[in-house]
Protein backbone atom coordinates (compact mmCIF):
# COMPACT_ATOMS: atom_id res chain seq x y z
CA UNK A 1 0.00 0.00 0.00
CA UNK A 2 1.31 3.40 -0.97
CA UNK A 3 -0.35 6.60 0.20
CA UNK A 4 0.34 10.11 -1.04
CA UNK A 5 -0.58 12.91 1.35
CA UNK A 6 -0.65 16.39 -0.18
CA UNK A 7 0.04 19.13 2.32
CA UNK A 8 -0.08 22.89 2.22
CA UNK A 9 1.92 25.18 4.43
CA UNK A 10 -0.28 28.05 5.64
CA UNK A 11 0.14 31.01 8.00
CA UNK A 12 0.07 29.97 11.65
CA UNK A 13 -3.38 30.22 13.29
CA UNK A 14 -2.17 32.94 15.64
CA UNK A 15 -0.15 34.89 13.06
CA UNK A 16 -1.18 38.53 12.69
CA UNK A 17 -2.04 38.86 9.04
CA UNK A 18 -1.38 42.07 7.13
CA UNK A 19 -1.92 42.80 3.47
CA UNK A 20 1.07 42.72 1.10
CA UNK A 21 1.88 46.08 -0.54
CA UNK A 22 0.57 44.85 -3.93
CA UNK A 23 -2.75 43.93 -2.30
CA UNK A 24 -2.82 40.52 -3.95
CA UNK A 25 -1.87 38.41 -0.94
CA UNK A 26 -0.83 38.77 2.66
CA UNK A 27 2.64 39.96 3.69
CA UNK A 28 4.24 36.61 4.39
CA UNK A 29 7.92 37.46 4.87
CA UNK A 30 7.89 37.68 8.66
CA UNK A 31 5.13 35.38 9.84
CA UNK A 32 5.14 31.87 11.25
CA UNK A 33 3.81 29.02 9.13
CA UNK A 34 2.44 25.59 9.93
CA UNK A 35 0.87 22.61 8.19
CA UNK A 36 -2.70 23.36 7.15
CA UNK A 37 -4.93 21.95 9.87
CA UNK A 38 -7.16 19.95 7.51
CA UNK A 39 -4.05 18.32 6.02
CA UNK A 40 -2.86 17.23 9.47
CA UNK A 41 -5.94 15.03 9.73
CA UNK A 42 -5.24 13.57 6.28
CA UNK A 43 -1.65 12.81 7.27
CA UNK A 44 -2.73 11.26 10.57
CA UNK A 45 -5.17 9.00 8.73
CA UNK A 46 -2.37 7.82 6.42
CA UNK A 47 -0.04 7.21 9.37
CA UNK A 48 -2.73 5.12 11.06
CA UNK A 49 -2.82 2.85 8.01
CA UNK A 50 0.95 2.53 8.33
CA UNK A 51 0.65 1.79 12.07
CA UNK A 52 -1.56 -1.20 11.24
CA UNK A 53 0.49 -2.31 8.24
CA UNK A 54 4.15 -1.22 8.51
CA UNK A 55 4.71 -2.20 4.86
CA UNK A 56 2.69 0.90 3.92
CA UNK A 57 4.69 3.73 2.41
CA UNK A 58 3.53 7.27 3.16
CA UNK A 59 4.83 9.98 0.83
CA UNK A 60 4.12 13.64 1.59
CA UNK A 61 4.15 16.27 -1.15
CA UNK A 62 3.77 20.01 -1.14
CA UNK A 63 4.19 22.99 -3.41
CA UNK A 64 6.05 26.02 -2.17
CA UNK A 65 9.36 27.83 -1.66
CA UNK A 66 12.03 26.44 0.64
CA UNK A 67 10.23 27.48 3.82
CA UNK A 68 7.84 24.57 3.21
CA UNK A 69 10.69 22.12 3.89
CA UNK A 70 10.15 22.76 7.58
CA UNK A 71 6.56 21.49 7.30
CA UNK A 72 7.73 18.49 5.28
CA UNK A 73 10.28 17.69 8.00
CA UNK A 74 7.50 17.91 10.57
CA UNK A 75 5.46 15.42 8.53
CA UNK A 76 8.49 13.13 8.25
CA UNK A 77 8.98 13.48 12.01
CA UNK A 78 5.39 12.37 12.54
CA UNK A 79 6.14 9.21 10.57
CA UNK A 80 5.94 9.82 6.82
CA UNK A 81 8.63 7.98 4.82
CA UNK A 82 9.55 10.42 2.09
CA UNK A 83 8.83 13.98 1.07
CA UNK A 84 8.54 15.77 -2.25
CA UNK A 85 8.76 19.54 -2.57
CA UNK A 86 7.80 21.12 -5.86
CA UNK A 87 8.80 24.70 -6.52
CA UNK A 88 9.27 26.76 -9.60
CA UNK A 89 8.86 30.44 -10.42
CA UNK A 90 6.09 29.31 -12.78
CA UNK A 91 4.03 28.30 -9.74
CA UNK A 92 3.85 31.77 -8.20
CA UNK A 93 0.17 32.79 -8.23
CA UNK A 94 -0.92 29.20 -8.96
CA UNK A 95 -4.67 28.63 -8.74
CA UNK A 96 -6.42 25.43 -7.64
CA UNK A 97 -6.24 24.02 -11.16
CA UNK A 98 -2.49 24.68 -11.44
CA UNK A 99 -1.82 23.20 -8.01
CA UNK A 100 -3.84 20.11 -8.87
CA UNK A 101 -2.08 19.70 -12.23
CA UNK A 102 1.28 19.83 -10.47
CA UNK A 103 0.21 17.40 -7.76
CA UNK A 104 -1.26 15.11 -10.44
CA UNK A 105 2.18 14.87 -12.04
CA UNK A 106 3.65 13.93 -8.64
CA UNK A 107 0.90 11.39 -7.97
CA UNK A 108 1.24 9.77 -11.40
CA UNK A 109 4.98 9.34 -10.87
CA UNK A 110 4.40 7.85 -7.42
CA UNK A 111 1.62 5.42 -8.50
CA UNK A 112 -0.32 5.52 -5.23
CA UNK A 113 -3.23 3.42 -4.02
CA UNK A 114 -4.66 6.27 -2.01
CA UNK A 115 -4.31 10.06 -2.16
CA UNK A 116 -5.24 11.97 0.98
CA UNK A 117 -5.45 15.71 1.51
CA UNK A 118 -7.37 18.20 3.59
CA UNK A 119 -10.82 19.35 2.51
CA UNK A 120 -9.56 22.92 2.13
CA UNK A 121 -6.71 25.22 3.12
CA UNK A 122 -6.94 27.59 6.03
CA UNK A 123 -5.68 30.51 3.93
CA UNK A 124 -7.51 30.46 0.59
CA UNK A 125 -10.42 28.24 1.75
CA UNK A 126 -11.19 27.07 -1.81
CA UNK A 127 -11.76 23.33 -1.17
CA UNK A 128 -11.08 22.67 -4.87
CA UNK A 129 -7.65 21.04 -5.14
CA UNK A 130 -8.83 17.57 -4.02
CA UNK A 131 -11.69 17.04 -6.48
CA UNK A 132 -9.73 18.58 -9.39
CA UNK A 133 -6.82 16.26 -8.61
CA UNK A 134 -9.16 13.24 -8.48
CA UNK A 135 -10.57 14.13 -11.89
CA UNK A 136 -7.10 14.60 -13.39
CA UNK A 137 -6.02 11.23 -11.99
CA UNK A 138 -9.22 9.55 -13.15
CA UNK A 139 -9.97 8.12 -9.71
CA UNK A 140 -13.12 8.21 -7.57
CA UNK A 141 -13.24 10.62 -4.65
CA UNK A 142 -15.08 11.71 -1.54
CA UNK A 143 -14.74 15.12 0.11
CA UNK A 144 -14.97 16.20 3.72
CA UNK A 145 -14.68 12.77 5.30
CA UNK A 146 -14.70 12.18 9.05
CA UNK A 147 -13.86 8.46 9.00
CA UNK A 148 -12.29 5.94 6.62
CA UNK A 149 -12.31 2.17 6.95
CA UNK A 150 -9.99 0.34 4.55
CA UNK A 151 -11.13 -3.14 3.67
CA UNK A 152 -9.17 -4.95 0.98
CA UNK A 153 -9.47 -3.10 -2.27
CA UNK A 154 -12.04 -0.63 -1.06
CA UNK A 155 -12.64 2.03 1.54
CA UNK A 156 -15.85 2.97 3.34
CA UNK A 157 -15.99 6.60 4.42
CA UNK A 158 -18.36 8.89 6.27
CA UNK A 159 -18.76 12.32 4.64
CA UNK A 160 -19.91 15.18 6.77
CA UNK A 161 -23.10 16.79 5.51
CA UNK A 162 -24.87 19.75 7.05
CA UNK A 163 -26.64 19.68 10.42
CA UNK A 164 -24.58 16.82 11.81
CA UNK A 165 -25.73 14.21 9.24
CA UNK A 166 -23.24 11.82 7.68
CA UNK A 167 -23.28 10.21 4.25
CA UNK A 168 -21.69 6.76 4.10
CA UNK A 169 -20.14 5.82 0.74
CA UNK A 170 -17.85 3.05 -0.51
CA UNK A 171 -15.07 3.62 -3.02
CA UNK A 172 -12.70 1.22 -4.77
CA UNK A 173 -8.95 1.85 -4.60
CA UNK A 174 -7.17 3.72 -5.99
CA UNK A 175 -9.12 6.75 -4.86
CA UNK A 176 -8.77 10.22 -3.36
CA UNK A 177 -10.21 11.43 -0.07
CA UNK A 178 -10.28 14.89 1.50
CA UNK A 179 -10.32 15.11 5.29
CA UNK A 180 -12.62 17.22 7.41
CA UNK A 181 -11.15 18.58 10.66
CA UNK A 182 -11.76 16.51 13.78
CA UNK A 183 -11.65 13.18 11.92
CA UNK A 184 -8.98 11.79 14.26
CA UNK A 185 -6.56 12.83 16.96
CA UNK A 186 -3.44 14.14 15.25
CA UNK A 187 -0.14 12.89 16.72
CA UNK A 188 2.86 15.06 17.49
CA UNK A 189 6.29 14.30 16.10
CA UNK A 190 8.30 12.47 18.78
CA UNK A 191 11.87 13.48 19.56
CA UNK A 192 13.02 10.20 18.02
CA UNK A 193 10.84 10.90 15.00
CA UNK A 194 12.33 14.36 14.57
CA UNK A 195 15.87 12.91 14.72
CA UNK A 196 14.97 10.25 12.13
CA UNK A 197 13.28 12.82 9.92
CA UNK A 198 16.59 14.52 9.24
CA UNK A 199 17.81 11.42 7.42
CA UNK A 200 14.64 10.75 5.44
CA UNK A 201 14.64 11.67 1.74
CA UNK A 202 13.26 15.09 0.73
CA UNK A 203 13.31 15.56 -3.03
CA UNK A 204 12.96 18.98 -4.56
CA UNK A 205 11.48 19.07 -8.04
CA UNK A 206 10.89 21.76 -10.63
CA UNK A 207 8.05 21.85 -13.15
CA UNK A 208 10.29 20.44 -15.88
CA UNK A 209 11.30 17.55 -13.58
CA UNK A 210 7.61 16.66 -13.62
CA UNK A 211 7.26 17.06 -17.37
CA UNK A 212 5.34 20.32 -16.92
CA UNK A 213 5.95 23.92 -17.92
CA UNK A 214 4.87 27.31 -16.64
CA UNK A 215 2.47 27.53 -19.60
CA UNK A 216 0.91 24.17 -18.72
CA UNK A 217 0.08 25.39 -15.23
CA UNK A 218 -0.78 29.03 -16.00
CA UNK A 219 -3.46 30.26 -13.58
CA UNK A 220 -6.93 30.79 -15.03
CA UNK A 221 -8.30 32.18 -11.78
CA UNK A 222 -6.36 35.19 -10.56
CA UNK A 223 -6.61 37.20 -7.39
CA UNK A 224 -7.08 40.81 -8.45
CA UNK A 225 -6.87 42.03 -4.87
CA UNK A 226 -7.61 41.10 -1.31
CA UNK A 227 -8.76 43.67 1.20
CA UNK A 228 -10.26 44.08 4.64
CA UNK A 229 -14.02 43.68 4.20
CA UNK A 230 -15.98 46.91 4.59
CA UNK A 231 -17.45 47.03 8.06
CA UNK A 232 -21.19 46.92 8.40
CA UNK A 233 -22.96 48.67 11.24
CA UNK A 234 -21.37 46.02 13.42
CA UNK A 235 -21.86 45.56 17.12
CA UNK A 236 -22.37 48.26 19.71
CA UNK A 237 -19.09 47.93 21.60
CA UNK A 238 -19.47 48.29 25.37
CA UNK A 239 -16.80 50.58 26.75
CA UNK A 240 -15.57 51.54 30.15
CA UNK A 241 -13.86 49.77 33.02
CA UNK A 242 -14.28 46.03 33.48
CA UNK A 243 -17.03 46.60 36.04
CA UNK A 244 -18.80 49.27 33.99
CA UNK A 245 -18.82 46.91 31.03
CA UNK A 246 -20.22 44.17 33.25
CA UNK A 247 -23.00 46.49 34.47
CA UNK A 248 -23.90 47.40 30.87
CA UNK A 249 -23.96 43.69 30.01
CA UNK A 250 -26.37 43.03 32.90
CA UNK A 251 -28.49 45.95 31.65
CA UNK A 252 -28.74 44.37 28.19
CA UNK A 253 -29.78 41.01 29.64
CA UNK A 254 -32.42 42.79 31.74
CA UNK A 255 -33.74 44.70 28.70
CA UNK A 256 -34.23 41.35 27.02
CA UNK A 257 -36.31 40.24 29.98
CA UNK A 258 -33.95 37.39 30.67
CA UNK A 259 -32.90 38.32 34.19
CA UNK B 1 -23.86 37.67 -19.88
CA UNK B 2 -24.83 35.15 -22.50
CA UNK B 3 -25.95 32.16 -20.49
CA UNK B 4 -25.79 30.80 -16.97
CA UNK B 5 -26.37 27.17 -16.07
CA UNK B 6 -27.63 26.55 -12.54
CA UNK B 7 -27.13 23.20 -10.87
CA UNK B 8 -30.15 22.72 -8.61
CA UNK B 9 -30.15 20.85 -5.33
CA UNK B 10 -33.03 19.01 -3.77
CA UNK B 11 -33.47 18.87 -0.02
CA UNK B 12 -36.31 17.04 1.71
CA UNK B 13 -38.04 16.42 -1.63
CA UNK B 14 -38.10 20.08 -2.63
CA UNK B 15 -35.88 22.69 -4.20
CA UNK B 16 -33.26 23.91 -1.84
CA UNK B 17 -33.45 27.60 -0.95
CA UNK B 18 -29.80 27.91 -2.07
CA UNK B 19 -30.90 26.92 -5.60
CA UNK B 20 -33.37 29.81 -5.74
CA UNK B 21 -30.53 32.05 -4.54
CA UNK B 22 -28.50 30.89 -7.56
CA UNK B 23 -31.48 31.82 -9.75
CA UNK B 24 -31.52 35.24 -8.10
CA UNK B 25 -27.83 35.70 -8.80
CA UNK B 26 -28.10 34.53 -12.42
CA UNK B 27 -31.13 36.77 -13.09
CA UNK B 28 -29.28 39.77 -11.72
CA UNK B 29 -26.41 39.09 -14.12
CA UNK B 30 -28.89 39.02 -17.00
CA UNK B 31 -28.77 36.85 -20.08
CA UNK B 32 -30.29 33.41 -20.52
CA UNK B 33 -30.79 31.10 -17.59
CA UNK B 34 -30.84 27.33 -17.82
CA UNK B 35 -31.01 24.92 -14.91
CA UNK B 36 -30.31 21.29 -14.20
CA UNK B 37 -32.27 19.10 -11.82
CA UNK B 38 -30.70 15.72 -11.00
CA UNK B 39 -32.37 12.74 -9.35
CA UNK B 40 -34.90 9.98 -9.86
CA UNK B 41 -38.56 10.90 -10.31
CA UNK B 42 -37.79 14.61 -10.09
CA UNK B 43 -39.95 15.82 -12.99
CA UNK B 44 -42.24 17.67 -10.57
CA UNK B 45 -39.35 19.51 -9.01
CA UNK B 46 -38.09 20.49 -12.48
CA UNK B 47 -41.59 21.84 -13.28
CA UNK B 48 -41.49 23.79 -10.05
CA UNK B 49 -38.08 25.30 -10.87
CA UNK B 50 -39.23 26.21 -14.38
CA UNK B 51 -41.93 28.37 -12.77
CA UNK B 52 -39.55 29.98 -10.31
CA UNK B 53 -37.10 31.56 -12.73
CA UNK B 54 -35.02 28.50 -13.59
CA UNK B 55 -35.57 29.16 -17.33
CA UNK B 56 -34.99 26.13 -19.49
CA UNK B 57 -34.81 23.33 -16.95
CA UNK B 58 -32.94 20.20 -17.96
CA UNK B 59 -33.86 17.07 -16.04
CA UNK B 60 -31.35 14.30 -15.48
CA UNK B 61 -33.84 11.71 -14.29
CA UNK B 62 -32.59 8.18 -13.82
CA UNK B 63 -32.96 5.43 -11.19
CA UNK B 64 -29.16 5.43 -10.81
CA UNK B 65 -29.43 9.03 -9.58
CA UNK B 66 -31.91 8.26 -6.78
CA UNK B 67 -29.19 8.83 -4.20
CA UNK B 68 -26.51 11.43 -4.64
CA UNK B 69 -23.25 10.11 -6.06
CA UNK B 70 -20.34 12.17 -7.30
CA UNK B 71 -19.85 10.28 -10.58
CA UNK B 72 -23.50 10.43 -11.64
CA UNK B 73 -23.81 14.08 -10.73
CA UNK B 74 -20.60 15.01 -12.53
CA UNK B 75 -21.73 13.14 -15.64
CA UNK B 76 -25.12 14.88 -15.63
CA UNK B 77 -23.61 18.34 -15.16
CA UNK B 78 -21.14 17.71 -17.98
CA UNK B 79 -23.99 16.64 -20.29
CA UNK B 80 -25.89 19.81 -19.44
CA UNK B 81 -22.81 21.96 -20.04
CA UNK B 82 -22.24 20.34 -23.43
CA UNK B 83 -25.90 20.81 -24.35
CA UNK B 84 -26.27 24.42 -23.20
CA UNK B 85 -22.74 25.78 -23.63
CA UNK B 86 -23.08 28.26 -20.76
CA UNK B 87 -20.53 30.94 -19.99
CA UNK B 88 -21.05 30.46 -16.28
CA UNK B 89 -21.95 27.38 -14.26
CA UNK B 90 -23.34 28.10 -10.80
CA UNK B 91 -23.34 25.43 -8.08
CA UNK B 92 -24.12 25.88 -4.39
CA UNK B 93 -21.16 25.64 -2.01
CA UNK B 94 -22.50 22.59 -0.17
CA UNK B 95 -21.14 19.07 0.38
CA UNK B 96 -22.36 18.28 -3.16
CA UNK B 97 -20.74 21.43 -4.52
CA UNK B 98 -17.43 20.47 -2.88
CA UNK B 99 -17.54 17.12 -4.67
CA UNK B 100 -18.51 18.18 -8.18
CA UNK B 101 -17.39 21.77 -8.90
CA UNK B 102 -13.69 20.97 -9.11
CA UNK B 103 -14.33 17.88 -11.20
CA UNK B 104 -16.35 19.84 -13.76
CA UNK B 105 -13.70 22.57 -13.91
CA UNK B 106 -10.99 19.93 -14.40
CA UNK B 107 -12.94 18.29 -17.24
CA UNK B 108 -13.46 21.62 -18.96
CA UNK B 109 -9.96 22.83 -18.02
CA UNK B 110 -11.54 26.12 -17.03
CA UNK B 111 -11.27 28.66 -14.24
CA UNK B 112 -13.19 28.04 -11.06
CA UNK B 113 -13.91 29.93 -7.85
CA UNK B 114 -15.62 28.54 -4.78
CA UNK B 115 -17.69 29.95 -1.94
CA UNK B 116 -18.42 33.11 -3.90
CA UNK B 117 -20.66 35.68 -2.22
CA UNK B 118 -21.09 38.12 -5.12
CA UNK B 119 -20.51 38.24 -8.87
CA UNK B 120 -19.89 41.64 -10.46
CA UNK B 121 -19.84 42.15 -14.21
CA UNK B 122 -17.01 44.49 -15.15
CA UNK B 123 -16.00 45.45 -18.68
CA UNK B 124 -17.40 42.31 -20.25
CA UNK B 125 -15.72 40.14 -17.62
CA UNK B 126 -16.92 38.74 -14.34
CA UNK B 127 -15.37 39.46 -10.97
CA UNK B 128 -16.02 36.91 -8.24
CA UNK B 129 -16.01 38.20 -4.67
CA UNK B 130 -15.38 35.79 -1.83
CA UNK B 131 -13.96 35.60 1.66
CA UNK B 132 -10.46 34.35 2.34
CA UNK B 133 -8.35 33.62 5.41
CA UNK B 134 -11.42 32.49 7.34
CA UNK B 135 -13.32 35.70 6.54
CA UNK B 136 -10.51 38.03 7.67
CA UNK B 137 -10.16 39.36 4.12
CA UNK B 138 -12.33 39.60 1.02
CA UNK B 139 -10.90 38.78 -2.38
CA UNK B 140 -11.79 39.84 -5.92
CA UNK B 141 -11.02 37.11 -8.43
CA UNK B 142 -10.88 37.29 -12.20
CA UNK B 143 -11.46 34.13 -14.13
CA UNK B 144 -10.11 34.00 -17.67
CA UNK B 145 -12.00 32.34 -20.50
CA UNK B 146 -15.34 30.60 -20.63
CA UNK B 147 -17.02 28.67 -19.32
CA UNK B 148 -16.27 29.43 -15.70
CA UNK B 149 -17.47 27.47 -12.72
CA UNK B 150 -18.43 29.08 -9.42
CA UNK B 151 -19.85 27.71 -6.21
CA UNK B 152 -21.92 30.19 -4.23
CA UNK B 153 -22.23 30.42 -0.48
CA UNK B 154 -25.77 29.53 0.63
CA UNK B 155 -27.46 32.58 2.11
CA UNK B 156 -25.13 35.03 0.36
CA UNK B 157 -27.60 36.20 -2.27
CA UNK B 158 -31.32 36.76 -2.38
CA UNK B 159 -33.61 34.02 -3.59
CA UNK B 160 -35.45 34.82 -6.81
CA UNK B 161 -39.06 35.57 -5.95
CA UNK B 162 -40.52 35.98 -9.46
CA UNK B 163 -42.69 33.45 -11.25
CA UNK B 164 -41.66 33.09 -14.87
CA UNK B 165 -42.81 30.41 -17.25
CA UNK B 166 -39.86 28.34 -18.38
CA UNK B 167 -39.65 24.95 -19.98
CA UNK B 168 -38.63 21.45 -18.96
CA UNK B 169 -36.44 19.29 -21.19
CA UNK B 170 -35.33 15.75 -20.48
CA UNK B 171 -31.59 15.17 -20.64
CA UNK B 172 -30.72 11.78 -22.15
CA UNK B 173 -27.88 9.40 -21.43
CA UNK B 174 -27.44 10.39 -17.80
CA UNK B 175 -27.65 6.92 -16.22
CA UNK B 176 -24.72 4.63 -15.65
CA UNK B 177 -22.33 3.18 -13.16
CA UNK B 178 -20.89 5.09 -10.28
CA UNK B 179 -17.55 4.11 -8.77
CA UNK B 180 -18.56 5.71 -5.48
CA UNK B 181 -21.44 3.73 -4.00
CA UNK B 182 -24.00 5.25 -1.68
CA UNK B 183 -24.48 3.20 1.49
CA UNK B 184 -26.67 5.28 3.80
CA UNK B 185 -27.28 8.62 5.51
CA UNK B 186 -26.63 8.60 9.25
CA UNK B 187 -28.35 11.37 11.16
CA UNK B 188 -27.15 12.65 14.49
CA UNK B 189 -28.68 10.73 17.39
CA UNK B 190 -31.73 12.51 18.79
CA UNK B 191 -31.86 13.82 22.33
CA UNK B 192 -28.57 14.45 24.03
CA UNK B 193 -27.58 18.07 24.38
CA UNK B 194 -30.33 19.77 22.38
CA UNK B 195 -29.52 23.46 21.90
CA UNK B 196 -32.26 24.17 19.38
CA UNK B 197 -34.84 24.91 22.08
CA UNK B 198 -32.55 26.78 24.48
CA UNK B 199 -33.57 30.35 25.46
CA UNK B 200 -30.02 31.38 26.23
CA UNK B 201 -26.81 29.84 24.91
CA UNK B 202 -23.29 30.68 26.02
CA UNK B 203 -20.76 29.25 23.57
CA UNK B 204 -17.03 29.02 23.97
CA UNK B 205 -14.32 28.90 21.34
CA UNK B 206 -10.61 28.41 20.94
CA UNK B 207 -10.08 31.62 22.92
CA UNK B 208 -10.71 29.61 26.10
CA UNK B 209 -7.33 28.03 25.40
CA UNK B 210 -7.81 24.71 27.21
CA UNK B 211 -10.63 22.28 28.01
CA UNK B 212 -10.53 22.90 31.79
CA UNK B 213 -11.49 26.54 31.20
CA UNK B 214 -14.93 25.52 29.98
CA UNK B 215 -15.68 24.30 33.49
CA UNK B 216 -13.64 26.92 35.36
CA UNK B 217 -14.37 30.08 33.34
CA UNK B 218 -17.34 29.54 31.02
CA UNK B 219 -19.59 27.36 33.20
CA UNK B 220 -20.08 30.05 35.89
CA UNK B 221 -21.41 32.43 33.20
CA UNK B 222 -23.62 29.66 31.77
CA UNK B 223 -25.06 29.06 35.25
CA UNK B 224 -25.44 32.74 36.15
CA UNK B 225 -27.52 33.27 33.00
CA UNK B 226 -29.44 30.00 33.35
CA UNK B 227 -28.12 29.16 29.89
CA UNK B 228 -26.99 26.08 28.04
CA UNK B 229 -23.40 25.65 26.92
CA UNK B 230 -22.41 25.53 23.26
CA UNK B 231 -19.09 25.44 21.45
CA UNK B 232 -17.42 26.29 18.17
CA UNK B 233 -16.02 23.70 15.80
CA UNK B 234 -12.30 23.90 16.77
CA UNK B 235 -13.28 23.11 20.36
CA UNK B 236 -15.15 19.98 19.28
CA UNK B 237 -12.45 19.00 16.76
CA UNK B 238 -9.89 19.16 19.55
CA UNK B 239 -12.06 16.82 21.63
CA UNK B 240 -12.62 19.38 24.43
CA UNK B 241 -16.40 18.93 24.18
CA UNK B 242 -18.55 16.34 22.41
CA UNK B 243 -20.06 17.06 18.99
CA UNK B 244 -23.51 17.61 20.49
CA UNK B 245 -22.23 20.95 21.84
CA UNK B 246 -21.23 22.23 18.40
CA UNK B 247 -23.10 25.22 17.00
CA UNK B 248 -22.66 25.74 13.25
CA UNK B 249 -23.46 24.43 9.81
CA UNK B 250 -22.17 20.99 10.68
CA UNK B 251 -23.55 21.09 14.22
CA UNK B 252 -26.76 22.57 15.55
CA UNK B 253 -28.51 25.56 14.00
CA UNK B 254 -29.81 27.64 16.89
CA UNK B 255 -31.92 30.76 17.39
CA UNK B 256 -32.14 31.51 21.13
CA UNK B 257 -33.33 34.77 22.66
CA UNK B 258 -29.74 35.48 23.70
CA UNK B 259 -26.53 34.04 22.29
CA UNK B 260 -23.26 34.87 24.02
CA UNK B 261 -20.13 34.01 22.03
CA UNK B 262 -17.01 33.84 24.17
CA UNK B 263 -13.59 33.59 22.53
CA UNK B 264 -15.12 32.74 19.16
CA UNK B 265 -13.71 34.63 16.18
CA UNK B 266 -16.69 33.84 13.96
CA UNK B 267 -15.77 31.45 11.16
CA UNK B 268 -18.53 31.33 8.56
CA UNK B 269 -19.53 27.82 9.48
CA UNK B 270 -20.19 29.00 13.06
CA UNK B 271 -22.04 32.17 12.00
CA UNK B 272 -24.40 30.10 9.86
CA UNK B 273 -25.43 28.24 12.99
CA UNK B 274 -26.19 31.21 15.25
CA UNK B 275 -26.74 34.39 13.24
CA UNK B 276 -30.52 34.05 13.51
CA UNK B 277 -30.40 34.36 17.29
CA UNK B 278 -32.65 37.15 18.59
CA UNK B 279 -29.77 38.95 20.33
CA UNK B 280 -26.05 38.26 20.12
CA UNK B 281 -23.33 39.39 22.52
CA UNK B 282 -19.73 38.65 21.56
CA UNK B 283 -16.67 38.73 23.78
CA UNK B 284 -13.32 38.60 21.99
CA UNK B 285 -9.89 40.13 22.37
CA UNK B 286 -9.62 40.89 18.63
CA UNK B 287 -11.83 43.86 17.82
CA UNK B 288 -11.60 42.96 14.11
CA UNK B 289 -12.99 39.44 14.63
CA UNK B 290 -15.85 38.70 12.19
CA UNK B 291 -18.13 37.74 15.11
CA UNK B 292 -18.58 41.47 15.86
CA UNK B 293 -20.17 41.92 12.43
CA UNK B 294 -23.14 39.73 13.38
CA UNK B 295 -23.23 40.64 17.09
CA UNK B 296 -25.64 43.25 18.49
CA UNK B 297 -23.33 44.02 21.37
CA UNK B 298 -19.60 43.44 21.64
CA UNK B 299 -17.06 43.42 24.42
CA UNK B 300 -13.49 43.75 23.20
CA UNK B 301 -11.21 42.41 25.89
CA UNK B 302 -9.52 39.50 27.60
CA UNK B 303 -12.26 36.97 28.29
CA UNK B 304 -10.40 35.73 31.37
CA UNK B 305 -10.96 39.16 32.93
CA UNK B 306 -14.31 40.00 31.33
CA UNK B 307 -16.20 36.78 32.02
CA UNK B 308 -15.59 36.63 35.81
CA UNK B 309 -16.66 40.30 36.03
CA UNK B 310 -19.89 39.47 34.19
CA UNK B 311 -20.54 36.56 36.56
CA UNK B 312 -20.03 38.81 39.60
CA UNK B 313 -22.32 41.50 38.18
CA UNK B 314 -25.02 38.97 37.24
CA UNK B 315 -24.94 37.43 40.71
CA UNK B 316 -25.16 40.87 42.33
CA UNK B 317 -28.09 41.83 40.08
CA UNK B 318 -29.96 38.66 40.94
CA UNK B 319 -29.19 39.00 44.66
CA UNK B 320 -30.35 42.63 44.72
Amino acid sequence: MKILVCLKQVPHKDARLELAPDGKWIADANIKFEINDYDNYALEEALRVKDRDPATEVVVATIGPDRVQQSLRTALGMGADRAVQVWDDGLAGADSLAVAKTLAAVAKAEKCDLVLLGLMSDDANFALTGPILAELLGVPSATGIVSAKLDGGQVEVERELEGGALEVVKLPLPCLLTAQTGMNEVRYASLKGIMQAKKKPLDKKSLSDLGLSAAAVAAKTKIEKIYTPPKGAGAEILSGSKDEVAQKFVGKVKELGLL
Amino acid sequence: MAKTLIVAEIQKCQLREATLELVGMARKLGGDVASLVIGSGVGGIAEDLSKKGGGKVLVADDPSLANYNVDGWTRAIRKAVDAEKPELVLISNTPIGWDVAGRIAAQLDCGVASDVIRIEPEGGELVFVRRMFNAKFDARLRVAGTPRVATVQPGASEAYAGSDAGSVVKLDGVGGDARTKFVEIRTAPAGGHDLTKAEIIVSGGRGLQKPENFEAVLKPLVDALGAQMGASRPVVDAGWLPHEYQVGSSGQIVSPKLYVAVGISGAIQHLVGMKNSNFIIAINKDGDAPIFEVADVGIVGDLFEVVPALVTALKAAKGG
